[in-house]
C-alpha cells in the first residue's frame, strides 16, 4: 500500500523524447567531431583506438565506430577536435559513422531505408526487442536496461523487451564479438522470426573498441550478424540506443538535433 | 597507498609449503595467476593480511614442466584460479578436484594465450565443450540457464542440475564473454591502459582505474594530490551507490514490485546523470588518471553539496518502504545463505563477505586517496549471510557512501590548492594496487617496462566471489535463483576477462 | 432368450479355454483363437446384459447341478447393468489381447488364453450368481485367476512378491466375504442372496455389511487394502492388466451395489468410514499417480484413486439410503456408476496402449519414454483420450462423471445431522483436491510421454496389429462417445438401478434437450452432448478466423530447434523429465508421500554403489554429488511393514506345531472338537 503513494510522489519523470527535445539528451557528450579537417601534426597518434585517420588528400577523419570517447584528442588538440553534444549518433551504415561525412550516396541510402522499412512495416507501434551480450564490459547492459526505467519508459513508445527471441523483432547486440558467443548469437538469430533487424549497440559492438585487436574477439559483431543500425558510444547512452531503435523503425522525427557532423 | 607489498620467490616445493603456511597463518589468498616469461611460467600467489599488506609469492615453472601439485585441496579459494591457470597457460595443477575449462575452453593441442609473453596468439576459438554432470540422481536433468537469458543480462550460463525444483549444485560456465583483456594490456602505454581498465568491468570502471593507478603510483612512489584524492572519492562512492541501487533494483525485479522497480530505476538514473554531469561520462570514465584525476567535477561543489543529500533522502524513503514490504523480505530471508566459515576460508570479498562475518574493506585498510583526509568509516557487516543480510549491508554502505562523498565535496568546496596530477611518467617494475569496488576488493598486479605494460593482471571481486555461488543453494529452489543471483551483484565481464 | 445368450457366452468361454489348452501357442491361429473367442463371448454376454437391463430378466437354474440348494444364475436389472459394462469393455480388450498375442516372443507358453476366458467367465458368474456359495466360489476363482495372471510372466522381476501380495490381500478379502456371507446366511437361514433382505438391522447386519464391503474394497483397491494393486497390475502381462483393472475390478463395485440392494442402509459408523476412506483413498492414489516413475504403476495407482472416487459416490448413496432420500441415493449411485464406467473404459485404454508401448520400447519407465504418439498413433491416441478421461477434462466421459460426483457431494445440505454432513463435506474437499491433482498427474504422462519430445533417433512407425487397433479405437471413441451420449447412458443406468431406486428418480438427471442435472432439479446443469458439438465447432471457427486474419500465413511456419537459451554442450538429460515434473507435487503432498531428499558426497560412496543412486551413474564419471528424492507408500510402510516381523514369528511358531507326528495332529483335532462343542453348548 505505501508503494501506491510513493509511486505518485514525484509526478511524471518521463522524457518527452522523441516528440519533444530532451535537454539531457541534447547536452550529453555523445560523440567527438572534427573541427578542422585540415589540421596538421601527428593527430592519428592521439587516439588509442586508431579512430583518427588521415585521408589521401591529407584531410583528418574520425571514425565514431572506433571512438571510445576518451577525449584525449579533444584535450590535446582543441583546435582540431571537439565534443559534439547530443545523443542522436546512430547511423544506418558503417561508413556514415565517419566524420566529417563524405558525400553520401543518396540513392544507396534511400534504397537501404526502403529495404529496412519493408522489414519493419508490420511492427507498427508494437516492437519487441531481444538483447544479446557478445562480450560487453557490462556497462552496455545497464544502459539498455535503463530504457525501462520511468525516465525513458520505452513502453510508452510500444517498445518491449522479450524473454525469448521467439517473440522478438529486433536484436540488440552489445560487446566486442567474443568468439565464445559466436554460436549462441547465431542460435539466437535463427530462433527469431523473420525478418529481423539487428542493432549493434556501443563502440565495442561496432569495431571492438579498445578491446580489439584480440585473439578472443572478432572486432565487433558486424562479422557475425548482419547489422542494420550502428549505435556508437562507450557505452552508448540510453538516448543513443533509443535513437537507434527509432531509426530502425523510421520513427525519428525529422525536425532537429542530430549530432552535428 | 598504504598497501605494503613484499615480493618473494622460491622453488616450487617450498613455494607450495609457504603458500599453505601463509594461509594457515590467517592470510587470505587474494589471487593466483601466471605470467609467461619466455617459455617458463611464473606462478604468483597474492596473499593479503588484514593490515593492508600484500605478499606476492613467486615460483617459476620451467618450460619442461607442465604440472604442479594443485593448491586447491589445501586452499579452497584457489579452485577457480587454478582452472584459469590451466586455460591460459596449459599447465596442469595435479590433484585439482575438477579441472573443467573456465575462462577459455580450448582443445589441449592448441596454443594458449600465455599472458606475459610478448607473442600475440592467433585467433583462438573456444570449444563448446560438453560439461560433465556434477550431480547424480534419479530423474536428474539440466536446465541450461543462459548464455542468452531472459532479460537484459550479461552472457553467462548456469547449468542448473535439478530433480525438478531443488538446486543441489549449479554449474557455472563463464567463458562465452572471454575478450582476451590480459593480453590486450600488453604493450599499451600507461595512459591507454587506464582506459582499458575502465572497460574490464564496466560497472566498476572507477574502482578498476583506481586499483591500476594505485599500482602505478606505488611504483612511482608518489602520492596523489589532495584535491585529486577527494575527486576520486566522490566518483568511487557514486559508483558504489549506483551499483548497490542496481542490486536492490534486480531484487525488486525478482519479486515483481513494480513501483519499487520504477523508483529504484529512477534513483539509479539520477546517480548516473549526476556522474555524467560531473565528468561527461555516465560511468565516471576518464576521471581517474595515473597520478591523480583529469579534472575537477564540472558541477559546482555547492550544487553537488545540495544534490547529494536530496538524492540520499529520496533513496532512504524508498529503502524504508522496501525493507518493510513483507512479500519482498520473505523472499530474501534465509535465501542463499553463505556460512561464515565458508566466507572465511574462501576469503569472500565485498558486501558478500561482509554479510557473512568478514569485516575487511580496502578503503578502511589502505586509507589511500581522499579517504585519508576524511573521517574513517567502519564497514557495515552482518553474520546472517543470506540475501537479506547482503542487501542490508549494501543499504548501510549506500549511506556511508553519501556521507563520504558529501564530506569530500565539502572539503573541495573550501578550496584545495595544488595540481590535480602527480608525475608518474618514469615508472618501472612490478606494482600491486587495489581498491574497494562495489563488488569488493579489486586487485591489480602490473609490470611496466619502458613506459609500456608488459603484464597486467586484473583480479575483480566478481571473479573471486562467483565460485561461492556453487555453495549457497542450501534448500533453495528454482524460484529463489534470481534472488540469489541478484544478491551477489557481480559482473560477468569482471569474472572472465 | 436372455438366458440363452448368457449360456452361449459362457459356453464360448469354455470353448476358448479348451482351445487354448489343447492347441497351445505354437501356431498363430492357436494364439489368436482363444482371445477372439473371448471377444465373441463378450459380445454374447453384452447382449444378455443389455436385454436384462432393459427389462428382460432371466434365470439359469443350477439346482440340479450343484448341491447348494436353491442356486442359479440370475440376470436381473442390476446384474444386467454390470454385465453390460464389463462385457462391453471386454470386447475391445480381447481384440487388443489377440493382437498382442500374435508374436511368439511375448508368449512362449499356453495358458494365457485360458486365463483370459476363465476370468471373463468368473466375472459373469459373480455378477449373475444368486446363491451365496456360487457367488463365493466364483469370487475365489477370480482370486486364483488374479494370482495366476500376476505370476504368468515368469521372467519379470518382482513377480513373486507381486503375486504373493495379490493373493494374500485377495485371500483376506475372500475370508471377509465368507464370514460376511455366513453371518447373513445363519441369520436369514438361506443361501439365496435375495433372502438376505430379511436382515435389516442389528449387530449381525452391521458386521456383515462391514465384512462384505471390506471384501469388495480389497478387489477395487480401496485403502488400506490397496497395497497389492500397483504390484499386481504391474506384474501382469500386457493387456491382462486391462482385463484385471478395467473388466474384473467391476465385480467389486457390483458387490457393493448388490450389498446395498440386499441389506439396505448400513449403520452410521460404516457410512462415515466409507466416505472418509473413499476420500482418503482418492487423495493417496492420486498423490502416487503423480509421482510414480513407472507407467504401469502410474496407471495402477490411478485405479486406487478411482476406487476412492467411486466409493465416495457410493458413500453418498449410502447416506441417501439411510436418510430415506431416494433422490440423493440416486444421485450418489448415478455418479458412482458413471465414474465406474468411465474408469473401466479409460483404464482399459491406458493399459492396452501401455502394452503396445512396453512391447515397442522395452520399458515402461517414464524417464525412458517420450513422444510415443508419433511412432504409435493408435496406441498414443487411445492413451491420450484415456488419460484425459481419468484427468476429468472435457469433452471426455471422465469430466461428466466427476462433475456428477462433485454435484452429488454438494447435496450434503439436504441431509440433517452432523454425522452425515461432516464426512460428506470432508469427502467433498478431498475429492475436489484429487480432481485438481488428477490433471497434474495426467498432464505429466500425456505431455511428456505420449506427446513430448522423444529420443531423437528416427524409428519406424510400429503399432499393434489390426485387431488391436480396432480395440484401441473402440476404447478411445468410447471415452468421447460416452460423454456425448450421457443422456442415453443415464437412461440405461436408471433401468439398471431399478432394484435400488425407481428408474424415474434416477432418470430425472437427464432433462430435456440433452441437458443434464444432478438428479435434483434446478441445482445446476451441464450438457456434455452440446459440449461435444460446441468445442470442435469453436476450435474450427477460431482456426478459420486465424487463417483469415493472417491471410493464410498462420500455416506457413519456419521450423527451428526449440529455444534453449542458446546453449551448447550440455551432458545428460537436458529437458524436463517426468520425474522433475512431479517434483512440485512431491513437495506439496509431502505429508501424504513422506518425501525425503538426500544429498551425498560421492567420494564417500564406492563406485559400484553409485548405480543405486542413479542407474546411469557410469555415464557421468564427472559427478561429485548424489541427490535422491524418495517417496513412501504410507499404508504399506506404517500399516503392514510393522506387522511383517510378528507375523513371521507367528509363522515360525506355527511351523513348530507341524511336527509331522500323527499323535500330535490327533491331539489338535481333539482339542478343536472339544472347543467347538463348548462354544455350541454355551451358545445354545
Amino acid at each position: 500500500m505505501p508503494w501506491v503513494f510513493r509511486g505518485l510522489r514525484n509526478g511524471v519523470l518521463t522524457t518527452g523524447y522523441p516528440r519533444r527535445p530532451d535537454p539531457y539528451a541534447d547536452t550529453f557528450r555523445g560523440a567527438v567531431t572534427v573541427v578542422d579537417p585540415a589540421a596538421t601534426g601527428e593527430v592519428e597518434e592521439l587516439c588509442p583506438t586508431s579512430a583518427i585517420t588521415r585521408g589521401e588528400a591529407g584531410q583528418v577523419a574520425l571514425d565514431r565506430g572506433r571512438c571510445i570517447l576518451c577525449g584525449h584528442c579533444v584535450h590535446q588538440r582543441p583546435d582540431a577536435f571537439a565534443w559534439a553534444e547530443g545523443s542522436e549518433a546512430a547511423r544506418l551504415t558503417r561508413p556514415a559513422l565517419v566524420v566529417p561525412e563524405h558525400e553520401e550516396d543518396d540513392h544507396a541510402l534511400a534504397e537501404l531505408r526502403t529495404e529496412l522499412a519493408r522489414r519493419v512495416r508490420r511492427l507498427r507501434r508494437s516492437v519487441h526487442l531481444r538483447h544479446v551480450d557478445a562480450g560487453s564490459d557490462g556497462a552496455d547492459e545497464w544502459e539498455i536496461a535503463a530504457l525501462l526505467n520511468p525516465v525513458y519508459d520505452v513502453h510508452r513508445l510500444g517498445i518491449f523487451f522479450t524473454a525469448t527471441p521467439r517473440h522478438a523483432d529486433i536484436l540488440l547486440v552489445t560487446g566486442a564479438g567474443a568468439r565464445g558467443m559466436v554460436q549462441p548469437l547465431a542460435r539466437t538469430l535463427e530462433a527469431m522470426p523473420q525478418p529481423v533487424v539487428v542493432i549493434a549497440v556501443g563502440t565495442d559492438a561496432i569495431s571492438g573498441g579498445l578491446v580489439s585487436p584480440s585473439y578472443a574477439t572478432s572486432e565487433g559483431v558486424g562479422h557475425q550478424v548482419p547489422v542494420d543500425v550502428w549505435v556508437p558510444g562507450s557505452p552508448a547512452s540510453p538516448f543513443a540506443i533509443l535513437h537507434g531503435i527509432l531509426l530502425a523503425l523510421d520513427r525519428v522525427p525529422t525536425r532537429r538535433s542530430e549530432v552535428p557532423a | 597507498m598504504s598497501t605494503t607489498v613484499s615480493i618473494a620467490s622460491s622453488p616450487l616445493t617450498e613455494w607450495r609449503t609457504l603458500v599453505c603456511k601463509e594461509i594457515q597463518a590467517g592470510r587470505r589468498l587474494a589471487g593466483l595467476f601466471g605470467t609467461a616469461t619466455g617459455e617458463d611460467v611464473r606462478i604468483t600467489a597474492a596473499l593479503a593480511d588484514l593490515t593492508g599488506g600484500i605478499r606476492l609469492l613467486d615460483t617459476v615453472l620451467p618450460s619442461w614442466q607442465r604440472d604442479y601439485p594443485a593448491l586447491t585441496p589445501d586452499a579452497r579459494a584457489a579452485f577457480w584460479y587454478e582452472r584459469e591457470l590451466h586455460d591460459l597457460f596449459g599447465i596442469e595443477p595435479t590433484g585439482h578436484p575438477r579441472l573443467d575449462p573456465l575462462v577459455l575452453p580450448l582443445p589441449d593441442t592448441t596454443s594458449r594465450p600465455r599472458p606475459g609473453s610478448s607473442v600475440q596468439p592467433g585467433t583462438l576459438h573456444p570449444t563448446e565443450e560438453a560439461v560433465g554432470r556434477h550431480v547424480l540422481g534419479p530423474g536428474m536433468f539440466t536446465i541450461p540457464h543462459g548464455p542468452v537469458r531472459s532479460g537484459v543480462f550479461e552472457s553467462v550460463e548456469y547449468l542448473v542440475e535439478t530433480p525438478g525444483e531443488d538446486i543441489p549444485f549449479p554449474q557455472i560456465r563463464v567463458y562465452h564473454k572471454h575478450r582476451g583483456i590480459e593480453k590486450r594490456f600488453e604493450g599499451l602505454s600507461i595512459e591507454d591502459a587506464v582506459l582499458l581498465t575502465e572497460r574490464v568491468e564496466g560497472i566498476a570502471s572507477v574502482a578498476h582505474a583506481l586499483a591500476f593507478c594505485h599500482a602505478v603510483e606505488d611504483l612511482a612512489g608518489v602520492e596523489v594530490p589532495r584535491a585529486a584524492g577527494l575527486v576520486r572519492v566522490i566518483h568511487a562512492e557514486l559508483e558504489r551507490v549506483a551499483n548497490h541501487l542496481d542490486v536492490a533494483l534486480r531484487l525488486a525485479e525478482a519479486a515483481g514490485l513494480a513501483v519499487a522497480i520504477a523508483r529504484l530505476g529512477w534513483h539509479k538514473e539520477r546517480v548516473l546523470r549526476l556522474v555524467s554531469r560531473c565528468c561527461g561520462n555516465r560511468f565516471g570514465r576518464g576521471v581517474v588518471v595515473p597520478g591523480g584525476v583529469s579534472d575537477l567535477p564540472r558541477v559546482a561543489a555547492a550544487e553537488l553539496a545540495g544534490e547529494l543529500p536530496r538524492l540520499e533522502r529520496d533513496i532512504t524513503g524508498d529503502e524504508q518502504v522496501l525493507m518493510a514490504t513483507a512479500s519482498f523480505l520473505d523472499r530474501l530471508r534465509g535465501t542463499g545463505p553463505l556460512s561464515t566459515d565458508l566466507a572465511a576460508t574462501h576469503g569472500a570479498l565485498g558486501p558478500i563477505g561482509r554479510a557473512s562475518g568478514r569485516t575487511e574493506d580496502i578503503r578502511e585498510v589502505d586509507r589511500d586517496d581522499g579517504y585519508r583526509h576524511l573521517d574513517p568509516i567502519t564497514a557495515p557487516h552482518a553474520d546472517a549471510g543470506d540475501a537479506m543480510a547482503r542487501l542490508r549491508v549494501r543499504w548501510a554502505e549506500v549511506h556511508d557512501s553519501f556521507d563520504l562523498a558529501t564530506a569530500a565535496v565539502e572539503q573541495l568546496d573550501h578550496g584545495v590548492p595544488g595540481s590535480l596530477r602527480a608525475d608518474v611518467s618514469t615508472v618501472q617494475g612490478r606494482g600491486v594496487g587495489r581498491a574497494e569496488a562495489p563488488q569488493g576488493e579489486v586487485l591489480y598486479v602490473v609490470e611496466i617496462a619502458d613506459g609500456r605494460i608488459t603484464r597486467c593482471k586484473p583480479r575483480s571481486a566478481s571473479f573471486h566471489n562467483l565460485p561461492l555461488f556453487h555453495s549457497v543453494f542450501a534448500g533453495d529452489i528454482l524460484t529463489d535463483f534470481p534472488f540469489i543471483e541478484a544478491s551477489f551483484g557481480l559482473s560477468i565481464a569482471g569474472v572472465v576477462l | 432368450m436372455t438366458a440363452t445368450f448368457l449360456i452361449a457366452g459362457l459356453a464360448v468361454l469354455a470353448a476358448a479355454t479348451l482351445v487354448d489348452l489343447a492347441v497351445g501357442v505354437r501356431t498363430t491361429a492357436g494364439r489368436l483363437a482363444p482371445h477372439l473367442l473371448c471377444a465373441a463371448a463378450a459380445v454374447l454376454l453384452l447382449i444378455a446384459g443389455l436385454r436384462a437391463t432393459l427389462g428382460a430378466p432371466a434365470r439359469v437354474n443350477l439346482d440340479d447341478w450343484l448341491a447348494f440348494g436353491n442356486a442359479g444364475l440370475t440376470l436381473d436389472a442390476l446384474s444386467g447393468l454390470f454385465l453390460t459394462i464389463a462385457s462391453a469393455v471386454a470386447v475391445p480388450v480381447a481384440l487388443v489381447f489377440a493382437s498382442w498375442s500374435r508374436s511368439t516372443e511375448r508368449l512362449r507358453r499356453r495358458g494365457l488364453g485360458a486365463l483370459h476366458a476363465l476370468t471373463l467367465a468368473a466375472v459373469a458368474v459373480i455378477i449373475t450368481a444368486d446363491n451365496a456359495f456360487v457367488f463365493f466360489f466364483a469370487w475365489e476363482g477370480l482370486t486364483v485367476l488374479f494370482y495366476l495372471l500376476t505370476g504368468f510372466a515368469r521372467h519379470r522381476p518382482g513377480r513373486a512378491r507381486a503375486s504373493v501380495l495379490t493373493i494374500g490381500v485377495s485371500k483376506s478379502g475372500g475370508a471377509a466375504l465368507l464370514l460376511g456371507l455366513l453371518l447373513l446366511a445363519t441369520t436369514a437361514h438361506s443361501y439365496r442372496l435375495t433372502d438376505f433382505t430379511s436382515v435389516h438391522s442389528g449387530v449381525v447386519h452391521g458386521a456383515a455389511y462391514g465384512l462384505l464391503l471390506l471384501a469388495f474394497a480389497a478387489k477395487v483397491g480401496l485403502a488400506p487394502v490397496q497395497t497389492w494393486m500397483p504390484e499386481g497390475y504391474a506384474a501382469a502381462p500386457g493387456p491382462a492388466r486391462a482385463l484385471m483393472a478395467g473388466v474384473a475390478a467391476l465385480v467389486g463395485f457390483y458387490g457393493m451395489w448388490r450389498t446395498l440392494a440386499l441389506l439396505g442402509p448400513p449403520p452410521l459408523w460404516l457410512i462415515i468410514v466409507v466416505l472418509l476412506l473413499g476420500g482418503l483413498t482418492a487423495l493417496l492414489g492420486i498423490a502416487h499417480t503423480t509421482v510414480q516413475q513407472d507407467l504401469r504403476r502410474v496407471i495402477a495407482y490411478s485405479s486406487v484413486e478411482n476406487a476412492g472416487l467411486i466409493v465416495t459416490g457410493f458413500g453418498v448413496a449410502l447416506v441417501g439410503a439411510a436418510a430415506h432420500l431416494p433422490a440423493l441415493q440416486a444421485a450418489g449411485l448415478l455418479a458412482a456408476t458413471l465414474q465406474a464406467i468411465a474408469h473401466a473404459v479409460a483404464k482399459s485404454a491406458l493399459f492396452c496402449a501401455t502394452a503396445t508401448f512396453e512391447v515397442q520400447q522395452g520399458t515402461t519407465l517414464l524417464d525412458a519414454l517420450g513422444g510415443l504418439s508419433r511412432r504409435m498413433p493408435f496406441s498414443g491416441a487411445a492413451f491420450g483420450l484415456g488419460a484425459l478421461t481419468l484427468a476429468g477434462l472435457p469433452p471426455t466421459a471422465g469430466f461428466v462423471s466427476e462433475w456428477f460426483l462433485l454435484e452429488a457431494l454438494m447435496q450434503q445440505f439436504r441431509v440433517s445431522g452432523l454425522g452425515y454432513r461432516l464426512p460428506l463435506a470432508i469427502a467433498g474437499a478431498l475429492v475436489a483436491l484429487t480432481a485438481g491433482f488428477a490433471a497434474v498427474a495426467f498432464v505429466r504422462v500425456l505431455g511428456l510421454v505420449v506427446l513430448g519430445a522423444g529420443d531423437d533417433a528416427p524409428r519406424p512407425r510400429t503399432d499393434t496389429g489390426p485387431a488391436g487397433r480396432v480395440g484401441l479405437m473402440v476404447l478411445a471413441a468410447g471415452c468421447l462417445a460416452l460423454a456425448a451420449l450421457t443422456p442415453l447412458e443415464i437412461q440405461l443406468i436408471a433401468h439398471g438401478l431399478t432394484g435400488l431406486v425407481p428408474a424415474g428418480v434416477t432418470a430425472q438427471a437427464s432433462g430435456a434437450n440433452w441437458v443434464l442435472g444432478p438428479v435434483f432439479a434446478n441445482f445446476s446443469v451441464l450438457s456434455p452432448s452440446w459440449l461435444a458439438i460446441e468445442l470442435p465447432t469453436g476450435a474450427i471457427v477460431v482456426l478459420l478466423l486465424a487463417w483469415w486474419a493472417s491471410a493464410g500465413r498462420v500455416f506457413a511456419v519456419r521450423r527451428v530447434p526449440a529455444w534453449r537459451s542458446a546453449t551448447g554442450g550440455v551432458t545428460g538429460e537436458d529437458r524436463y523429465t517426468p520425474f522433475g515434473y512431479a517434483n512440485p507435487t512431491r513437495r506439496v503432498l509431502a505429508s501424504v508421500l513422506l518425501t525425503r531428499a538426500r544429498v551425498q558426497q560421492l567420494e564417500h560412496i564406492p563406485e559400484h554403489a553409485r548405480n543405486e543412486i542413479d542407474p546411469q551413474a557410469n555415464e557421468h564419471p564427472t559427478a561429485q554429488l548424489g541427490y535422491t528424492v524418495d517417496v513412501v507408500e504410507l499404508v504399506d510402510r506404517y500399516g503392514y511393514r510393522p506387522l511383517v516381523k510378528p507375523l513371521r514369528a507367528l509363522a515360525t511358531a506355527a511351523t513348530r506345531l507341524q511336527s509331522g507326528r500323527l499323535d500330535a495332529y490327533l491331539t489338535y483335532m481333539l482339542i478343536a472338537l472339544v472347543a467347538l462343542l463348548a462354544v455350541v453348548t454355551a451358545l445354545s
